[in-house]
């Protein structure tokens, strides 16, 4: 998709628009052809207002066409000041003709998710875009506000505009689409009419063989609780107060899920547990022991896994190879670290971990002592989850553990932590996905606003229920109560 | 030179047992593609830097030949004044290079070393102890104020965040003159005019290897080299630092402390340039005087960015520049050519090093125009004799205008000066029309014709001078460029500018 929108260039192959075969060197040759692309992490400045925004690099100048007659010099217009007022009036109208609700003065960093989303949508509009690639649109949305953006997709659709949907959800193409093409491993599996077709019928596309939807698991017997969590304050990076008194028990042998929409705390809750965060007031226990405050190193001395939400930014080291990356955390304990003081590192040890968890984990790598970075996101994260794993915890903080990862490798996941649950294991299950969170949990605590405000059973709800409670309806109950 | 580092590498980490392993690894190095891009652009910018400097000697009228021939036999005669000029030179790219391994820019080997020195050269005069331990004292002591000077920029970038480029860069200034100011009042030798301390007892004196110049400190020069290199691949602390310098993030919640790794990694960057600068004073200078390093830990910066800020090409980075100082000298003596010249070849490899994009550039060209070779040989050929002469005319012009304006200063040619105005006029319009020739674009062939028609003015300035020799030359050149165009228009008119791509 990258290529079709000009970011990287193709080596051999043709790409015609329109009837037309064209060369697309960078992102402006594509805008010129009417290809706009949201992307799946916005290309948004968060200090900018929405106008900036959705003009940038298309700055219209005041009187722009005069000033070139004068002067003869294109440069030169970019000193001249920019139509501000003309630009928001027509950012006002194209929202207002797609229904969206959009203030073009405000500033990115104030809008929610789901509007930044628009924003960029617009941006693709005001560039008179017809043919619109969205990347994941739906990963940071809450149930309802997916169902705006379709609504928002129909109508282009219906007025004569082209969408390209990337996705690895399977209901989000069978919901929107009309054609689906399925990709693996760079190749075309195949292309399907709506119709035709079914979840199971591209899941096994995708995948190259049968997938079962339902995480296959037995039901839990939780044993003593491990995890506690009592009354706990955070706040975050810019000061405010973020999680506002969670209490929470995980037990053995129980895979505990945390639904909510992304930036309700979940992040800082499970930062401060894993000592990457100080909370300000309130205890975690582990196992009866007060681990409130201590570094990262002494959590994970205590038993405690994490696997981090941002694979790149937090689970792994993109320049270490794979057996660097697998011994990250342990590499200073015996085996993998010898000699006096236990301050050389003992290579072969490294290189037999990562031998081990590559096969264990079906991980696809050409060679073990490649960078992390050659491999493909589900490898990596397999690479964390197997690194965090190995580890024998007694609490995995599983934090987003499938996000972006296609069918195969998040049923992978999700077989494995099922599998150290049975073993015993207590899982502290955090995803913006809601599938996820009901079909792997045993029970179920929604986050709005730094609060558990609900703990369900998941035979005991549905989809629809948790989407409104995520969105904050029903925040009458008391952070008391949600203790289950 | 950086080619033959990963060998040593091998060589030495494994200390010589199981051969076939060692000899399997060494292939595997050095068929990485990433190692080739590293060997070909080291390589690329120092030929790029001499080609430069060459054209800068012929300008200001210096034997370019002569020049790189006492050059390259004043390196290669005096090969313990080599390694001598690069022994301080290893100890400060070193330093920037694991400060770098850590994530960290560290511009002030120059401070580090001379309070480094300073220590050392305190111990070495003040105190009386028995030879070894003597010597091992003051290698210790300067090494120890280096690191001291390191550990504190590292604590305010780990705790306070202070950038450490700024803090390492001024505090180089603050100890270059703190350590003027003790050698003015509180340790001068009073006995002398100059501003230096006493000279260091003979028991902490290194002793000398070969020569007047080479001492031990080389030695423990490259037992830092490969320390250092044990100390990033094969400890827990290596390791860690390496995990903070790629992703701080990743390594804290992994529970690295990256803090503590920030600052213990700018402290042994320090100490490794403090023992620099105690080596210097114990094996070579025997006392402190003011300003005497005159730049090492600058050019141990530009040794780092050459090795590609690993021990091994840090090695052979620091080699190499002790070659270019000691043949400098030589090239100064004979050729008559200033040390200065070396400077610039230094600044020039810095600059091409940091900017590959030059010689990737070249490189794209040369294979483009290698491919359009092969596909129709007569017009790349025509077209490439057409870059040709626009270089040619640039680098004939640029040689003229320098000899010219020489002339011009001696008071040997009166009034020349509106034909070196044209000169240099016509050697920036043929540079910039190679430019545009070998990218393909037809701009070039207009940029030639006006090139060529300066030429045929300056063919006409010299028949009024008299000077047979400008007129035929640069009607020649004149003549020439013109049927060249003429011929790529008329007779290959379809210049292919698709396959150029962008620069």
């Amino acid at each position: 998709m990258n290529i079709l929108y000009g970011f990287l260039s193709k080596d051999t192959g043709r790409i015609i628009i329109k009837g037309e075969e064209v060369e697309l060197h960078s992102p402006q040759d594509a805008i010129i052809r009417g290809v706009g692309m949201v992307h799946q992490h916005f290309k948004l400045i968060p200090p900018l207002t929405v106008t900036e925004n959705v003009i940038l690099g298309l700055e219209p100048v005041l009187r722009r066409a005069r000033a070139e007659k004068l002067t003869g010099a294109k440069q030169l217009s970019s000193l001249l000041p920019i139509d501000f007022k003309g630009a928001a009036d027509r950012i006002q109208k194209i929202a207002e003709e797609n229904g969206m609700q959009i203030d073009p003065k405000t500033k990115i960093q104030d809008l929610s998710v789901g509007l930044q989303q628009r924003v960029e949508i617009i941006k693709t509009l005001y560039r008179n875009a017809d043919i619109l690639i969205l990347d994941e649109p739906t990963s940071v949305l809450t149930p309802q506000e997916v169902d705006d953006l379709f609504l928002t997709l129909e109508r282009f659709k219906e007025s004569g505009r082209t969408i390209i949907l990337i996705t690895h959800k399977l209901r989000e193409p069978m919901a929107l689409a009309d054609r689906i093409s399925v990709l693996r491993d760079g190749e075309l599996v195949g292309t399907v009419n709506k119709e035709d077709t079914s979840p199971e019928a591209l899941a096994k596309m995708m995948v190259g063989r049968p997938v079962v939807f339902r995480v296959e698991k037995s039901p839990a017997t939780p044993g003593d609780v491990v995890l506690s969590v009592d009354n706990l304050t955070v706040r975050n990076k810019r000061g405010v107060m973020a999680v506002k008194g969670i209490n929470l028990e995980v037990r053995a042998g129980e895979i505990f899920g945390i639904a909510g929409v992304e930036g309700n705390g979940q992040t800082e809750l499970i930062e401060s547990i894993a000592g990457l965060i100080k909370p300000v007031g309130g205890r975690i226990l582990l196992n009866g022991r007060d681990i409130t405050g201590v570094n990262p190193r002494e959590v994970r001395e205590a038993g405690i896994s994490h696997i981090p939400e941002d694979r790149h930014k937090r689970g792994l080291v993109l320049g270490f190879t794979i057996v660097e990356n697998s011994t990250l955390g342990r590499h200073y304990k015996s085996p993998f670290a010898t000699g006096p003081a236990n301050q050389l590192i003992d290579l072969s040890q490294a290189d037999h971990l990562a031998d081990r968890l590559v096969d264990t984990y079906s991980i696809k790598v050409g060679d073990i002592h490649n960078l992390a970075s050659t491999l493909s996101g589900g490898n990596q994260q397999k690479v964390i989850v197997a690194r965090e794993l190995a580890a024998n915890p007694k609490l995995i903080l599983a934090a987003q553990p499938t996000r972006g990862l296609d069918v195969g490798a998040t049923e992978y996941i999700h077989n494995v932590l099922v599998s150290m649950r049975d073993a015993g294991a207590a899982i502290l299950l955090v995803s913006a996905e809601l599938d996820e969170v009901l079909s792997m949990s045993d029970r179920i605590g929604v986050i709005f606003d730094g609060q558990i405000i609900a703990v369900k059973h998941p035979s005991d709800t549905t989809a629809q229920e948790l989407g409104l409670l995520m969105a904050g309806h029903n925040a009458g109950y008391s952070a008391e109560e949600a203790v289950a | 030179m950086t080619e033959e580092s990963p060998e040593e590498e091998y060589v030495n980490k494994k200390g010589g047992f199981n051969l076939r392993v060692i000899y399997d690894r060494i292939i595997g190095k050095l068929s990485d593609p990433s190692f080739h891009k590293t060997a070909i652009w080291s390589t690329g910018s120092i030929i790029l830097a001499l080609v430069v400097a060459a054209v800068v000697m012929v300008m200001t009228g210096y034997n370019v030949g002569l020049a790189f021939l006492t050059l390259l036999w004043g390196a290669i005669t005096q090969f313990d004044r080599v390694l001598f000029f690069g022994t301080p030179l290893i100890f400060t790219g070193l330093s920037v290079a694991l400060a770098f391994k850590c994530g960290l820019f560290n511009i002030g080997p120059e401070g580090q070393l001379y309070m480094g020195a300073m220590a050392a050269a305190i111990v070495g005069y003040m105190f009386s102890l028995p030879i070894v331990i003597h010597q091992l004292t003051a290698l210790l002591f300067g090494a120890f104020a280096g690191f001291l000077y390191g550990l504190l920029p590292g604590i305010l970038k780990a705790y306070r965040g202070t950038h450490e480029v700024v803090t390492t860069m001024m505090m180089s200034y603050s100890a270059l003159l703190f350590t003027a100011w003790l050698v003015a009042y509180p340790l001068k030798d009073t006995t002398q005019t100059l501003d230096r301390t006493p000279e260091i007892l003979a028991t902490a004196e290194l002793p000398k290897l070969l020569g007047p110049f080479l001492n031990l400190s080389l030695i423990i020069a490259i037992l830092a080299v490969i320390g250092v290199d044990y100390l990033i691949n094969r400890t827990v602390l290596g390791y860690e630092m390496r995990a903070v310098g790629q992703n701080p993030t990743a390594a804290e919640t992994a529970g690295v402390n990256p803090k503590k790794n920030i600052a213990l990694a700018l402290g042994i960057a320090g100490a490794l340039a403090g023992l620099g600068g105690s080596g210097e004073i114990l094996g070579y200078h025997h006392l402190f005087q003011d300003n005497w390093s005159t730049g090492l830990g600058w050019d141990g910066i530009t040794v780092a960015v050459l090795g590609n800020n690993n021990p091994w090409g840090v090695l052979a980075g620091a080699i190499f520049f002790g070659a270019l100082r000691a043949g400098g000298i030589q090239m100064q003596r004979i050729a008559g050519v200033p040390l200065e010249m070396v400077r610039v070849i230094q600044g020039l490899i810095v600059l091409f090093v940091a900017a590959p994009r030059a010689i990737d550039w070249l490189s794209k060209r040369g294979v483009d125009y290698a491919i359009w070779l092969k596909r129709d040989r007569v017009p790349a050929l025509v077209h490439l004799c057409t870059s040709g002469i626009a270089g040619a005319s640039a680098i004939i012009c640029l040689t003229v205008f320098g000899s010219f304006s020489t002339m011009m200063e001696a008071g040997v040619v009166g009034s020349g000066g509106s034909v070196t105005l044209l000169l240099f006029l016509t050697s920036l319009i043929s540079i910039y029309a190679l430019i545009e020739l070998l990218m393909r674009k037809p701009r070039g062939l207009i940029l030639l014709v006006f090139a060529a028609i300066e030429w045929l003015l300056i063919s006409a300035m010299g028949y009024v001078a008299r000077s047979m020799v400008i007129v035929g030359q640069s009607l020649v050149f004149g003549v020439v460029m013109l049927l060249m165009v003429v011929l790529v228009v008329k007779v290959f008119p379809e210049t292919p500018v698709d396959s150029g791509g962008d620069n």
